[in-house]
Order: structure tokens, then C-alpha cells, then sequence
């Protein structure tokens, strides 16, 4: 590399556009995490069940939002889907839709995962004594399905963090965009994008120091042989 | 003074196509302990577990404690055939206790939590009196001392009579046992057969899928014998065990006495 100069001086003076973004990648998490976790629940138990009505649609929900690309989906919702319903979306609400469904459908296969890693002994003890089907879910299955399922959950949230740059593609002005902003603005990409790089790092890495406590102290816990 | 307190008549069971059960008639009385051996495969799970409804007869009548399961709704192999309500199955099954071979603890919690979890969720007792009841049930089965303890920490006989407690505390009419003894190793077995045995004395009506014969000639009143889905021959421990009729019966007790000391 002859004779470039580094610049990481001029870096600090554009904070605010960094924390701009930021605060819209959080804001957008937020609402895709919040929103996975619920509909993971509602489409898993779906998925989980025998009945064709709920199982049918769950599994298509989940098979198509699985297998396409995230990209694709975000790029399909903020372009294709307003054609389809007539009026405009907002950049935002297609980023959570078209993120956060993809999300959504991976929560739910480890929602019924753990439901499904429950043996069939626990089932039957519940029912044995005199446990209705929804009294045996709530006190004897989750309980234990929920510990066994919060790593792989604690992973894929950190997943929908990362992906929420894809939303950067459809002008969502998150730390992404704010940075290509900047980079195209002040010709400066390098050290613009390895900027863009270490926030994203400082505010993941917390997360996933969290999810290795939590790990722990699941197996801690786990002198119960879950 | 002799009440039936189970009768069932003309049981069958499919799975699928597979006709396991065909054509079983059993009727036991309050307080007695009915015990059913038999090769695995015969038939004798599948038939206890249809006492609490684990599994659903395909046809033939359940009359438990004087009332009929379910409603009549057809015919099948010449048996009535019954439509079941998941409400009454639910009610039913808190009448009958349930202990299974693999114990089946909750292991999230501890075992006085497992003793009390039936009687207060689904019996609405007290805490109060809950806990009391627990720490009786405990105290029967020797492990009080356990009580703060997870399964995790058990050997697999005191697990097993920490099930035992667990049906116990439902205050149940009649007990099934499937296999209790099955899983565990040789030296823990005892234990596990000692407190069937008090319950037994105690006149708890009990129907026992075992393998140890020991135990169903000493304590049984009844001993079934069951082969490829039918009673292939009943009676007295003396009747079934030591003067067997049937063929079938003799070469299946001569894989437990060839080896005898």
C-alpha cells in the first residue's frame, strides 16, 4: 500500500451518524427479536401440532421464509409486496417483515424442537396423573423444553442482529447505511466500514458473552439432567 | 365383602394392523393384587396401559368403579366399540395411579415438587395439607430425607419409590404397575418390591406387569398369564406358577427355573 494515508482522526468528529445508525439497528432488533420470539411460539406450537389445519400453513410458513434468502426477502417486501397489496411500505416495516419473518421461521423449528425433545415418558407421567394436555405443556414439558431450547434461541437473536444490515439495501438508515453514507461522502472507505465493523463487533460480542453465561449457568443447572 | 372394583370385558387393541390384544376379560376385586406376567410382546403393557386410557381400546367394555368408560358407539370382532371423552379420561385417571418403568420424574423439580405437583395442580389441595400428604408418602416409601433432592440425584430404586409416592399422593383407587422392577439393577429391585409389598398390606388394589415371579407368587391373588394377546391361563400363584395347565405357560416359567439354586 504506497502512500496512503491513514485518517483514523477525522472518525471520532462523525460520532453522530454512527450513533444515528446504530440506534436504528437496535430500534430494528428490537422489534424483529420481540416479534420472532412471539410468533416462533404461535407457529411452532402450529407446527408441533397433528391437526392439518394448523399444521399445514405452519409448515409452509416456515419452509418458504427458511429457503429464500433474507436479502431476497427484504427486496421482495419493500419492492414486489406493495404491488401486491397497492400502496407503499415503509422502508423500516419491510425490513422487519422480510428479516423478521426469516427469523420468526427459524424460531419456531427450535420452538418445536424443544417441545419435541421432551420424551414421551414425561407426557405420559403428566397424563397419569390426571393432567389435562395444556395443564401437561405448562407444568411438565416447557419448563424443561424452554432450557433446552434458549442456547440455540440466544444464537439465532445474535443472527437477527447481524442481518439487520441487509436493510441498509433498502435505504433503512441503520449503522450500515449511515456508514455508506458517510464512506461515499467523505471517500474515505476504509476506515469508514472498519469503523462500521468494530461497532457492530462492541455491540455483538456483549450478546454473545451473555449467551455463554446463560449457557452456563443452564448447565449448572443441568445437575438436573435435563 | 368383595367389590369389583375394575371389569373388563372382550378388550382389544390394534395398532394399526397389528391385533395385540384379543378378546382379554379381567375383573378385580377392592384390595386384591392381580399380577400379569408374560413374554414382552405378549400384550400385558399394552393391556394395563389401557386401563388409564395411556393407550385407547380399539374395542370391549372398561367398568370402572361400577361405571362405564366412555360411550357405546359401535362394534368391532364382535365387542362393543366406545367413543371416549378426553374430559372423563382425565377425571378417570385421577382415580388411577400410574408407575412406569422408566420413572418418568419431572426433573425440574425436586422430589417433594413431584410429589406435590399432582395434588395441587390437578386436586386443588391445599399447600398445607399438600405437603403434608407428601411428606407421608415420603416417609412410606423411606425418602423423606430426599425430599429436597433432584431425581438427577437418585439412584434408579429410589427414583422408582420416589414414583411410587408420586401416584401414591393422588390418593388413587387402584394402581398399575408396568414393569417397575425392569430397568433397575439387580440390587435395587428389593427396595422397590418392599413397598409394593406394604402398599399391598396396606389394601391398595394393585395390577402388576412384572417379571418377578418371586414376588407375584408370594403376594399375588390373581396371576394372569398372557400370550399373543389373550389370558392363556389364570389363577392362583399355586394354580398359575407352580401347577401350570397350558403348555405355553410351562415354557415360559422353565426360562425363569432352569437356572434355579
Amino acid at each position: 500500500m504506497p502512500e496512503f494515508k491513514w485518517r483514523w482522526a477525522e472518525m471520532p468528529q462523525y460520532w453522530m451518524s454512527f450513533v444515528d445508525g446504530l440506534l436504528v439497528t437496535a430500534q430494528l432488533s428490537a422489534i424483529i427479536i420481540a416479534g420472532a420470539i412471539a410468533g416462533g411460539v404461535v407457529i411452532g406450537a402450529m407446527r408441533y401440532s397433528r391437526r392439518r389445519i394448523f399444521n399445514w400453513p405452519a409448515t409452509a410458513f416456515i419452509e418458504l421464509f427458511r429457503n429464500t434468502p433474507i436479502l431476497v426477502q427484504v427486496v421482495w417486501f419493500f419492492y414486489a409486496f406493495p404491488v401486491l397489496i397497492g400502496g407503499q411500505l415503509e422502508p423500516f416495516l419491510a425490513a422487519v417483515f422480510g428479516i423478521g419473518l426469516n427469523i420468526t421461521a427459524y424460531s419456531a423449528e427450535i420452538f418445536r424442537g424443544g417441545i419435541q425433545s421432551i420424551e414421551r415418558g414425561q407426557w405420559e407421567a403428566g397424563r397419569a396423573l390426571g393432567m389435562s394436555y395444556l395443564r401437561v405443556m405448562r407444568r411438565v414439558v416447557l419448563p424443561v423444553a424452554v432450557r433446552r431450547m434458549i442456547p440455540a434461541f440466544a444464537n439465532r437473536m445474535i443472527e437477527a442482529v447481524k442481518a439487520t444490515s441487509l436493510a441498509s439495501t433498502i435505504a433503512v438508515a441503520d449503522l450500515m447505511w449511515q456508514g455508506e453514507q458517510l464512506a461515499n461522502a467523505i471517500y474515505r472507505p476504509f476506515e469508514v466500514y472498519t469503523s462500521v465493523a468494530i461497532i457492530y463487533f462492541l455491540a455483538i460480542y456483549p450478546l454473545v458473552l451473555f449467551t455463554y453465561g446463560l449457557e452456563r449457568w443452564l448447565r449448572i443447572e443441568d445437575e438436573v439432567q435435563l | 365383602m368383595s367389590e369389583a372394583i375394575l371389569r373388563v370385558s372382550s378388550l382389544h387393541k390394534y395398532f394399526g394392523d397389528h391385533h395385540v390384544l384379543r378378546g382379554v376379560d379381567l375383573e378385580v376385586q377392592r384390595g386384591e393384587m392381580v399380577c400379569m406376567i408374560g413374554s414382552s410382546g405378549s400384550g400385558k403393557s399394552t393391556f394395563l396401559r389401557c386401563l388409564n386410557f395411556m393407550e385407547y381400546p380399539s374395542a370391549g367394555r372398561i367398568e370402572l368403579m361400577g361405571k362405564v368408560v366412555g360411550r357405546e358407539s359401535g362394534a368391532r370382532d364382535g365387542a362393543p366399540t366406545y367413543a371416549y371423552e378426553e374430559r372423563e379420561l382425565v377425571g378417570l385417571r385421577t382415580h388411577v395411579g400410574m408407575v412406569f418403568q422408566q420413572f418418568n420424574l419431572f426433573p425440574h423439580m425436586t422430589v417433594m415438587q413431584n410429589v406435590m405437583e399432582g395434588p395441587v395442580t390437578v386436586l386443588r389441595t391445599g399447600r398445607e395439607e399438600a405437603t403434608e400428604r407428601a411428606r407421608e408418602n415420603l416417609t412410606k416409601v423411606g425418602l423423606l430425607d430426599k425430599a429436597d433432592q433432584y431425581p438427577s440425584r437418585l439412584s434408579g430404586g429410589q427414583q422408582q419409590r420416589v414414583a411410587i409416592a408420586r401416584a401414591l399422593a393422588m390418593k388413587p383407587d387402584v394402581m398399575l404397575f408396568d414393569e417397575i422392577t425392569s430397568s433397575l439393577d439387580p440390587e435395587l429391585v428389593g427396595e422397590v418390591l418392599n413397598v409394593m409389598r406394604d402398599l399391598s398390606a396396606e389394601g391398595m388394589t394393585m395390577i402388576v406387569v412384572t417379571h418377578e415371579l418371586g414376588f407375584a407368587y408370594h403376594l399375588a391373588r390373581q396371576v394372569l398369564f398372557l400370550y399373543e394377546g389373550v389370558i392363556h391361563e389364570q389363577g392362583t400363584p399355586d394354580e398359575v406358577l407352580k401347577n401350570p395347565q397350558q403348555e405355553r405357560t410351562k415354557g415360559f416359567l422353565a426360562g425363569f427355573t432352569d437356572f434355579y439354586f
